[in-house]
């Protein structure tokens, strides 16, 4: 399946969850349809062959959830998804630009609008910064966070040890440096 | 089921699914009946299993699937596999052989 292919399965995955459902049913359905068929043909009564079909099967309920979600994960890999954001966000970042340049700005609502351009310019700059700093595409964002609070807590304790800086975090009496100046 | 054990059936799976489909379009139903059949009736399969596995190797692009009209003029869906999916059941049989081959001669050690 090409990419766009996935792509639209997916998008319809999201946007057709019960087309998706009821297709995976009649797909299971089907099955054990076949199935029963089979059994009616090796001699058993057509209750015992349902029944017989059902357990061969195992648990529907639970194959028919599992397929689905399937259907609704994204069909390619991370880093297929970063390129793709990186894209949207370079092509709004454009499109921002070129609205703002034709934009008038001797009314209110062009005024306005001019701003919210402006900020959404200043928005992907930052990220964009921050992606080459980090050599991370935008999606990276929340790890970026998470890092810089990762280093936050570094700086307080380890570092301060590890060079001797002092500015441990709490003293013998768990006091904070800051609550040391004060008491 | 330990995490490993389950990994290694569903690779096997998988590769037994590419394998069905590699002599011609199959239902889901179909995907079983001949596993089982090429298998000499040796490797039986929880049939509800095939299904995840089907839909996990659309979503790589191995196989692709289209609603048709079964044997018995019913609505089914049939897969067959693309042309990565050729490429993929290649490597998985030559990875397959490396292993069996690497076990058998570890258990052969005396």
């Amino acid at each position: 399946m090409s990419l766009i292919k996935a792509t639209n399965r997916f998008l319809h995955a999201w946007r057709y969850p019960d087309d998706i459902a009821r297709e995976v049913e009649a797909e299971l359905s089907f099955h054990i349809e076949m199935r029963t068929r089979s059994n009616i043909g090796a001699g058993m009564d057509p209750d015992e062959a349902r029944l017989a079909a059902r357990k061969s099967f195992g648990d529907f309920d639970e194959v028919k959830t599992e397929c689905c979600e399937i259907s609704r994960s994204l069909p390619f890999n991370s880093t297929v998804l970063k390129m793709g954001v990186y894209l949207i966000l370079a092509v709004l970042a454009g499109g921002t630009a070129l609205v703002t340049v034709n934009l008038p700005h001797h009314n209110l609502s062009g005024v306005l609008w001019q701003l919210v351009a402006i900020a959404v310019l200043a928005r992907a700059f930052i990220v964009g910064r921050r992606s080459i700093s980090t050599r991370q595409f935008p999606i990276g964002i929340f790890k970026i966070k998470r890092e810089r609070f990762h280093n936050d807590k570094v700086f307080s304790s380890d570092v301060s040890e590890k060079y001797g800086v002092g500015i441990a975090a709490h003293d013998e009496q768990g006091r904070t440096p800051v609550e040391r100046m004060f008491k | 089921m330990s995490k490993a054990k389950a990994g290694l059936l569903q690779g096997t799976l998988d590769m037994l699914i590419l394998k069905a489909l590699f002599l011609g379009p199959l239902h889901g139903y179909g995907i079983g009946q001949r596993i089982a059949q090429i298998s000499g009736d040796e490797l039986k399969i929880e049939e509800g299993s095939l299904y995840p596995g089907l839909y996990r190797l659309e979503r790589r692009g191995w196989v692709e699937s289209e609603w048709d009209v079964s044997e018995n003029n019913q609505r089914a869906k049939f897969y067959k596999l693309t042309r990565t999916g050729r490429k993929q059941l290649i490597i998985e049989e030559q990875n397959w052989e490396r292993l069996a081959s690497a076990t058998m001669k570890a258990l052969r050690a005396s």
